[in-house]
């Protein structure tokens, strides 16, 4: 079996696919348990147990291994009792299990303040955020890039300013946003139209380039113009792609999340991060990263299922998601959700 | 007839503005023990039964700074040499009262092996240059009869300083809590060589607000103020410092008895203290003019800003002496 999961490109069986996807998170997770619960494998420093004659150790205080090891030979040669400790990890490598408990907590602890959030409230916030950064974003890049994949004036017009912004980092505006869109949620949100709008023109823009010239040929003999050429072939050609564009970008605009939510007032699930990062409560900070992994997880795989769904042409299997919105907007007016395919790639 | 119609129209113009002037006051301030002690004027109501309307706007220190300067907060908790830092930079802003003065928070924490800042000749201090704890590492080496030239800056962010002393690529740092007290947690047998408590006064924490804010609301000021005297008793009452302590370390998202240890490091100053550092300029730290001006003179030479600040102008001592009229 293991042969045939090296055959180039070759598809594998839908229970080899089951058995890869789990292995691809059970390794990680193995490994960091390894290192965490058998601390001979890496275990740089000891965690004193008993201070012993050492006055300025205390018991609980993480030490460098050789360190602590000069310490007790330095004891024992002045005929003094030698400190105890046992190999530990450093305060930045928390055990799975203790992450586990601080994600439970961070859930199920009740705000203390009045007007106060719980973290799921906080999340919501977060993904609020996000959502109108990325809604803002592509409400006017996803246009202007298929313009400018359309258009060659429109794209030399365009691009070489886009990609000029594009290098200014999203962050450096935030004390600008503040000054004009205030302190609350709008300058995070313009953050992330910032850090998302400029990479979106031109990634769309070159999807939509992409497009088989010979489909234009195609439709122009068959008697198109400039507007069919735009709706009826670009646009249902790339579809599929600009799909998957937008969630790569979607991913994109989380990973603005952080820098943006500092800006105004602390809010969101940033706040949490940087807050327990400065106490180094480092096991809450690794609960908090993975809640973003796992929407982000769970978002990109929802995603992933409706688009397998949405176009036909990329993948002809037969689905009842698809059935329904074809039928929810009659066809004739959305060829692009059509149930025969259109456009057949060669 | 109509003279009077317009006139009546125009008050009633005046109190519609009156009442839209009436919008809470909005105070923004960040994770600093003797600032998140606001929370519990909050929380226990204690603004209502002033009858001033308190909007507490919770940020991190740099952004709340941003947030002030570009006009979109009536006040800002700084520190009186930030409060410079501010208007130069076009944040125009009146202290109207002092919360406290860092009291051993701030420190210059050494690797072991080095006893005292008479140590420090030749080595290395990681420091965010031109901010306070340089201007503390200064004061220091002053007195161990050193001077900057004798130790080796290396420009260092003040959350990093605990882990920049852990990989020994200096000899000491300086920071705030919580990262000075993590730094002496990261390195064993680290110590703090100097701390605000050896020059009391060098970092007073204060209330900063908009000239514009504070002509148009001098009165709900003075209210917001006189709050303070019952936060200060609350902390000091063994009954109720508990509690107190819950709601400010709830404000800072940490547990309180990691909290409790910062409040040790902080003097807070009662309405009184405050009034009479404000009011009575000296010439060294034990008043608001005298640390402005070794603030300002410091802000100055390592260009952090170009001109010396209008000193006299950057307070106002009325508004404490006012609030305890009340």
């Amino acid at each position: 079996m293991s042969f045939r999961w090296f055959n180039v490109r070759q598809e594998l069986t839908s229970r080899a696919r089951v058995v890869l996807t789990v292995m691809a998170f059970l390794l990680p997770l193995g490994a960091w348990s390894l290192v965490s619960y058998v601390p001979v494998i890496w275990g740089p420093m000891i965690k004193v147990t008993e201070s012993g004659d050492v006055t300025w150790l205390q018991p609980g205080q993480l030490m460098d291994r050789h360190e602590f090891a000069a310490q007790v030979d330095k004891v024992i040669a002045e005929g003094k009792t030698p400190p105890a400790g046992k190999r530990s990890n450093p305060i930045f490598l928390p055990a799975p299990h203790e992450v586990a408990r601080a994600l439970y907590t961070a859930f199920t602890a009740k705000p203390v303040l009045k007007g106060d959030k719980w973290l799921h409230e906080s999340l919501w916030t977060s993904i609020r955020t996000i959502f109108w950064g990325f809604v803002i974003s592509s409400a006017i890049g996803v246009p202007i890039g298929i313009l400018c994949g359309a258009f060659i004036s429109i794209s030399r017009l365009t691009e070489p300013f886009v990609d000029f912004v594009r290098y200014m980092p999203a962050p450096a505006f935030g004390a600008l946003m503040v000054a004009v869109f205030g302190i609350h949620l709008e300058p995070k949100i313009a953050i992330i139209v910032i850090g998302t709008f400029f990479q979106q023109v031109l990634v769309v823009a070159n999807t939509v380039r992409k497009v088989d010239g010979g489909l234009l040929e195609a439709a122009q003999t068959l008697g198109a113009g400039r507007r069919q050429l735009v709706l009826r072939v670009l646009l249902p050609a790339s579809l599929p792609d600009l799909y998957n564009d937008l969630r790569i970008l979607l991913g994109w605009a989380w990973t603005y999340l952080v820098v943006a939510e500092v800006v105004g007032v602390s809010s969101g699930i940033t706040f949490f991060i940087n807050q327990q990062a400065k106490y180094r409560n480092f096991d809450n900070v690794y609960a908090a990263i993975l809640i973003i992994g796992f929407i982000g997880l769970m978002t990109d795989i929802g995603l992933g299922f409706i688009g397998r769904r949405l176009f036909p042409w990329k993948d002809s299997r037969p689905s009842r998601l698809r059935n329904f919105i074809v039928r929810l907007f009659s066809a004739r007016y959305l060829c692009a959700f059509s149930d025969k395919p259109i456009v057949t790639k060669a | 007839m109509r003279l009077r119609n317009i006139l009546s129209s125009l008050a009633l113009c005046g109190a519609f503005a009156a009442s839209v002037s009436a919008a809470p006051l909005k105070v923004a301030f960040s994770d600093w023990p003797g600032w998140t002690a606001y929370q519990i004027a909050a929380e226990k109501g204690w603004f209502k039964e002033a009858g001033v309307d308190v909007e507490l706007l919770w940020f991190e220190y740099g952004p709340s700074m941003e947030a002030y300067a570009a006009g979109q907060v009536d006040a800002v908790m700084v520190t009186n040499g930030d409060a410079l830092v501010t208007t130069a930079t076009g944040g125009k802003n009146i202290a109207i009262m002092l919360t406290d003065y860092s009291n051993g928070n701030d420190m210059i924490v050494a690797r072991p092996g080095i006893e005292s800042l008479k140590d420090m000749k030749g080595k290395k201090a990681g420091i965010e240059v031109g901010f306070v704890e340089h201007l503390l590492l200064l004061n220091g080496l002053k007195k161990a009869g050193l001077t900057e030239a004798d130790v080796e800056l290396v420009p260092t962010p003040t959350n990093q300083t605990p882990q920049v002393l852990a990989s020994g690529q200096v000899d000491a740092i300086g920071a705030w809590q919580p990262n000075s007290g993590e730094a002496l947690k990261a390195v064993p047998g680290s110590k703090a060589i100097y701390t605000s408590a050896d020059e009391p006064g060098l970092i007073y924490d204060c209330v900063v607000v908009t000239p514009q804010s504070l002509a148009q609301h001098r009165a709900e000021w003075v209210k917001f103020v006189s709050v303070w005297d019952k936060v200060v008793a609350y902390l000091a009452d063994p009954k109720t410092k508990a509690d107190g302590i819950k709601i400010m370390a709830a404000r800072a998202g940490v547990d309180p008895s990691e909290y409790a240890a910062f409040l040790s490091g902080t003097r807070f100053l009662t309405l009184t203290e405050s009034s009479k550092l404000l009011s009575t300029p000296t010439k060294g730290f034990d008043s608001v003019a005298g640390s402005s001006k070794i603030a300002d003179e410091f802000n100055v030479k390592n260009e952090v800003y170009k001109e010396p600040q209008d000193i006299p102008g950057s307070y106002d001592a009325s508004i404490t002496a006012e609030a305890l009229k009340l």
